[in-house]
């Protein structure tokens, strides 16, 4: 079904009353020429034969109210149409947008994040577009030119046959042209991606540009490129431009056509002409070819339109990865029951190699679990997994020992607080960022969290403190800082269980042991992940991890005297002479 | 410079083939407003012959008709001859100015002090070279094309109508004015709503980034539903204005419309009344202007061509004013200083030592970093500096890279001052691997070679191999030929493996290593930092890193905080002094 365009059923009315005033103002327009031809034969010669201007003046002011009620005529239909196209543009974008908020982590990963904007902005706005001329356009110039050839006609068949036989030709030009441009100007935009890469990594790369004294190597390699782009608009510049004066050689061709053929009126033929007659076809051939001008143009609305409708079909007629939603909540539990046990638990992608194989893990109210490995271990995923992003294939999973597949997800997120590795931040305040973690949260229990986090160190020297801006991405504060924040944040957020992904790889090693050490103090069941033996050496257990697998399972102690693969990561970390 | 100055000089280059291409632009306008005056002559000999009963004059009549359509041949071939190429030589210069301001724009950037490029922000930069440029070529084509034509158009016009008939010509002159008036201010109301509309638009797209990039973050606190109602409000915003936009956009064609027609209208009946009028009158003259039908018809034909040209000028007013000020923007960046390199000497000799003498810096006044540093690092020697985030580790490498240079005091190389060393000079003796790596478009082997750009392929693998990036390079697709780029996929690991593999390649006398390993796996980093140690037995090296795994190695110690040096020593003596390198140390160890 096309979605899509489902979107303008609400505003159905518009696409039919809208174009219906449209054909009124071009009726208008088209008796315009004749009213012309009887001012300049008829009235002409009653005027100078019985001094009776009336014949001149009282068309003319036809002539006027004509224009002015197509005018009117046309507004409405402008303001339907823009009330139709805008209004279906709203409520297609809100469906987009709702449906890219739900999206699981896969299909994200499926579509692009650069793709997933395009949709809901570009190929939104194509589509108002094409509902915008659907209404305004559609109707007139298709319309106008039938009309003009049928007025033709009605003046003298040849006229007509003229008429007839310059439309395909002026269209199969301006066609022919657009397709050898159009394939022009695809190169142009390689080009043009060439130069915009080599912009971006060039000033991305400064610095190391400078470092290895590069900088005219790129300046040349630089002009090539911008050489080579204008090689490209040349072709597509030269072709393009003969628009132009095709068109107006057709037309003037046409011209000149009309007036011999008005010549035959002198020969005795089936052909007769009055002056009038000459006038008005002029100005039907004028008017013809402003419509068809303007119907190719809309043909190029069109095309780029279905591609968007397309686009925008796949993406509503995707059926995103539906996370299994139970309605069981279970409240809390007791200190030392069990919270979190994986059974066997396996996933891979696409068929692919698992990149979590046989997974036994678990963690209890009131511990605090360690996870160490590698990049590519598999330890995000495991808790990525638990968060429900990604769905494991094999084995079972059980929270607060229900089986997670039948657990209402929203209440088992409401548990977890969860800080990823890259510290995440809206646009806003620190509080309205706090807030996002607990929305009822009061100024209080925020700076008491933003103390457990070491964050309030910082905070405090703020003029404006918690209510300081957060610029996009939080990039006006640093590396660390972003760091215990999101910590902050997440402690406001755990109810049940605190995930910490690698979040103190920016904080120094005083810094994270004493964040662990409130962490401690407030008995908080956490989960904490990490590279560093440091930060996980007082877990209650430890888990390591190694391609997708757990390689060992015991306290510090425990395995740096029995774990070979713990004790190499022990020994890198704190090699001494 | 100032940028009407600069302007003037862009364009001043080119100012052969804009003559022609204006010449061409008159001449075409000129055969143009020739064609209404001649099909106005043949519909008056169209109606005397026939008012004619001799078969002689007739003839004639038709005749004359024919020589006159040969004429207008004539001159449309003209006519499109030069409109042909009046449109060529100006968008072929409009692209030939842009492609200097690119060129210019991107040399300056190269050629700016790092001070200035971190003082601005990155994505703005990019938008001044691709968008900027893209708009002052749409000004340049709308002023030169079209208002050039428009201006022409409407000024021969204008001659040429008072010379057939003044009277018919003043209507036209009078109420046409009324035409251009009504679109200006549509466009004028279009452009303010567009402006609203387009900002909106930008928040949307802003707004579905920022939600994309933090999904987890929204995921996994139940925030969806505020995030969509955030985003419907916006939306119904988009929604009120883009109605507006739309609305006033479509007003163009149909105001301007009406108002033609009506014209229109004026002129036929006024026209045909005084045609009417000068029938019986010698030569169809009243108060010295001919009427005949044929005039008429001309007129009617010279008022469509008067209208448009008020139409195309008034709508590149929009794209003129955006070009301006897009140029302004693009000035700004050609008038910061270059980075000038004072120093001429160059080091011929190999490195002995590199000293820092009471250097004081501070990127901001008020905020001093490094005070009073002073040290020697002598050939050979393995430094390594610690210290919390936002000690002046980042900043030291910037100093003595020379991409800043100190407020006081002055760092050696031999004895010499590096300010006075030819950066390039300098530079060439450093191996530098950052934090963030830099990878561009590119294949594999153009990346590692970028460091030295007549290595052979044999130099480049080797350099790989000891880099430990050959494994996982020849791995790939296409080997060493597989094309690369800072998204292309490659795990930071990676990237930063070929990033050292550059380095090795480079061979430096000096290594200055910004926690190059922090982003690799701790296995693979055992590997690398083997790698190291044989690089850098023999040179002089500067790590600066957060693992204290990476320096317990090292010959001498620099314990940095609040840019201030606290401590310097050996491992062992830091240990002993129990100061703040043992605490930051044995939190690693805590029980």
């Amino acid at each position: 079904m096309d979605k899509a365009f489902y979107s303008t059923k609400k505003y159905i009315p518009y696409l039919i009353i809208g174009p219906l005033f449209k054909v009124i103002e071009v009726i208008f327009e088209l008796f315009t020429p004749f009213l012309m031809k009887y001012i300049v034969d008829v009235g002409y010669s009653y005027a100078f034969e019985y001094n009776d201007y009336s014949k001149i003046i009282y068309p003319g002011l036809i002539m006027i109210a004509f224009a002015i009620f197509g005018f009117c005529s046309t507004l409405v239909c402008q303001k339907l149409a823009s009330i139709a196209s805008q209004g279906s543009g709203t409520e297609l974008r809100n469906k987009i947008y709702k449906k890219i908020i739900n999206l699981s982590s896969v299909d994200i990963d499926h579509f692009g994040k650069g793709n997933l904007v395009n949709i809901l902005t570009n190929d939104v706005n194509r589509i108002q577009s094409v509902v915008a001329m659907l209404i305004r356009l559609v109707i007139r110039a298709p319309i106008l030119v039938v009309g003009s050839v049928i007025c033709a006609f009605l003046i003298d068949v040849y006229a007509g046959i003229i008429f007839v036989s310059i439309v395909p030709i002026v269209m199969f030009i301006y066609f022919l042209i657009l397709k050898i441009s159009g394939k022009q100007y695809k190169k142009v935009q390689m080009q043009n991606d060439k130069i915009v890469e080599k912009t971006n990594d060039d000033i991305n790369g400064i610095r190391a540009i400078k470092s290895f004294n590069n900088e005219e190597k790129e300046i040349i390699e630089y002009e090539n490129l911008t050489k080579s782009f204008y090689k490209e608009s040349k072709k597509a510049i030269l072709t393009n431009e003969l628009i132009n004066p095709l068109t107006i050689f057709i037309v003037n061709v046409a011209i000149l056509g009309v007036i011999y053929l008005s010549t035959f009126t002198f020969k005795n033929s089936s052909i007769s002409y009055d002056k009038g007659d000459v006038v008005a076809l002029i100005s039907y051939l004028n008017s013809i070819l402003l419509a068809l001008i303007a119907l190719c143009n809309l043909i190029l609305v069109f095309t780029k339109g279905f591609s968007s409708n397309a686009r925008i079909n796949e993406f509503l007629n995707y059926k995103e990865v539906i996370e299994d939603n139970g309605k069981i909540v279970k409240e809390s539990i007791n200190e030392g029951e069990n919270l979190i046990k994986f059974n066997d638990v396996s996933l891979s992608f696409n068929n692919e190699n698992n990149v979590l194989n046989h997974i036994d893990f678990e963690i209890n109210k009131g511990e605090i679990i360690g996870l160490i490995g590698g990049t590519g271990s598999g330890k995000s995923l495991l808790i990525k997994v638990l968060e429900r992003f990604y769905e494991f294939n094999e084995g079972e999973v059980l929270y607060k020992g229900i089986n997670i597949k039948n657990y209402d997800i929203k209440a088992l997120r409401e548990d977890i607080g969860f800080v990823s590795q890259k510290a995440q931040f809206l646009k806003g305040t620190i509080k309205s960022n706090m807030l996002i973690g607990k929305s009822d949260a009061t100024d209080k229990e925020i700076i008491e969290a933003l103390k457990l986090a070491k964050a309030y160190d910082f905070v405090k020297e703020y003029e404006d403190t918690i209510n300081h801006e957060v610029l996009e991405g939080g990039k006006n504060f640093s590396g660390g800082q972003k760091q215990r924040l999101s910590i902050a944040r997440g402690i406001l957020s755990a109810k049940e269980l605190l995930i910490l992904d690698d979040s103190t790889s920016a904080l120094d090693y005083l810094t994270d042991k004493e964040v662990r050490k409130n962490l401690k103090k407030k008995k908080i069941t956490t989960i904490i992940i990490s590279q560093r033996c440091s930060s996980i050496m007082d877990a209650t257990r430890i888990y390591i991890l190694e391609h997708g697998e757990v390689v060992g399972v015991g306290t510090h102690k425990q395995l740096l005297k029995k774990n070979e693969v713990y004790q190499e990561i022990y020994a890198s970390q704190t090699r001494s002479k | 410079m100032k940028y009407t100055k600069r302007m003037r000089k862009y364009i001043f280059k080119y100012k052969g083939r804009l003559f022609f291409g204006f010449l061409f632009g008159t001449l075409f306008s000129a055969c143009d407003i020739l064609i209404p005056f001649i099909i106005g002559n043949i519909i008056d000999i169209f109606e005397d012959t026939l008012s004619l009963s001799s078969t002689q004059g007739i003839e004639l009549g038709i005749q004359n008709i024919i020589t006159h359509i040969l004429y207008i041949a004539a001159l449309v071939i003209l006519l499109i001859l030069f409109n042909y190429l009046f449109g060529i030589i100006i968008s072929l210069t409009g692209e030939r100015i842009c492609k200097d301001i690119k060129n210019d724009l991107f040399e300056k950037i190269n050629s700016m002090p790092i001070k200035s490029i971190d003082s601005k922000q990155r994505g703005d930069l990019v938008s001044r070279i691709i968008n900027d440029v893209d708009y002052v070529n749409t000004a340049i084509n709308g002023a030169f094309k079209q208002f050039y034509s428009g201006l022409i158009t409407i000024i021969f016009t204008i001659v040429f109508t008072f010379i057939l008939n003044w009277m018919l010509a003043l209507i036209v002159l009078i109420l046409t004015p009324i035409s251009f008036l009504v679109s200006y201010y549509v466009a004028k109301g279009c452009f303010k709503s567009f402006k609203e509309q387009s900002a909106i638009q930008g928040n949307i797209g802003a707004k579905i980034l920022e939600d994309l990039n933090n999904i987890e973050l929204i995921k996994s606190t139940n925030y969806e539903k505020e995030s969509i109602k955030k985003f419907e409000s916006i939306n119904a915003n988009l929604f009120v204005v883009g109605k507006k936009a739309q609305f006033y956009s479509s007003l163009t064609n149909p105001s301007t419309r009406i108002i033609n027609n009506i014209i229109y209208a004026i002129l036929c009946i006024v026209g045909v009344v005084l045609c009417a009028l000068a029938y019986y009158k010698e030569n169809n003259m009243i108060l010295g202007a001919t009427c005949t039908i044929g005039i008429i018809t001309s007129f009617l034909q010279y008022a469509n061509k008067f209208a448009k040209p008020f139409n195309e000028m008034s709508s590149c007013f929009g794209e003129i004013e955006q070009g301006l000020s897009s140029f302004k923007r693009i000035n700004d960046i050609l008038n910061e200083e270059d980075d000038i390199d004072i120093g001429t000497t160059k080091i011929t000799t190999k490195v002995r030592n590199l000293t820092f003498d009471k250097v004081n810096f501070s990127y901001e006044q008020n905020k001093p970093l490094i005070q009073d540093f002073s040290f020697n690092i002598n050939k050979g020697d393995h430094i390594a500096l610690v210290g919390p985030t936002g000690c002046g580790k980042t900043t030291m490498i910037n100093l003595i890279m020379r991409y800043y240079d100190p407020n006081n005091g002055s760092i050696e190389l031999n004895g010499v001052d590096t300010q006075i060393i030819k950066k390039s000079s300098l530079r060439s003796k450093i191996g530098l691997v950052l934090q963030d790596t830099w990878i561009f478009k590119g294949t594999v082997f153009e990346n590692i070679k970028y460091s030295k750009p007549n290595a052979t392929k044999e130099e480049v693998i080797e350099a790989s191999k000891n880099a430990n990036a050959y494994s996982f390079i020849s791995k790939l697709p296409n080997g060493f030929d597989t094309i690369i780029s800072d998204d292309s996929g490659l795990s930071n690991g990676q990237k930063q493996l070929i990033n050292i593999a550059r380095v090795m390649l480079k061979n430096p006398e000096i290594m200055i290593l910004d926690e190059a390993t922090s982003n690799i796996d701790t296995r693979s980093e055992r590997k690398i930092i083997k790698a190291f140690n044989e690089l850098t037995r023999n040179k002089t090296s500067f790590i600066i890193a957060h693992r204290l795994s990476t320096i317990v190695n090292s010959d001498n110690i620099i314990v940095m905080k609040d840019g201030h040096i606290i401590e310097v020593g050996k491992h062992e003596e830091l240990l002993a002094k129990k100061g703040f390198y043992y605490e930051l140390f044995n939190a690693q160890f805590d029980n």
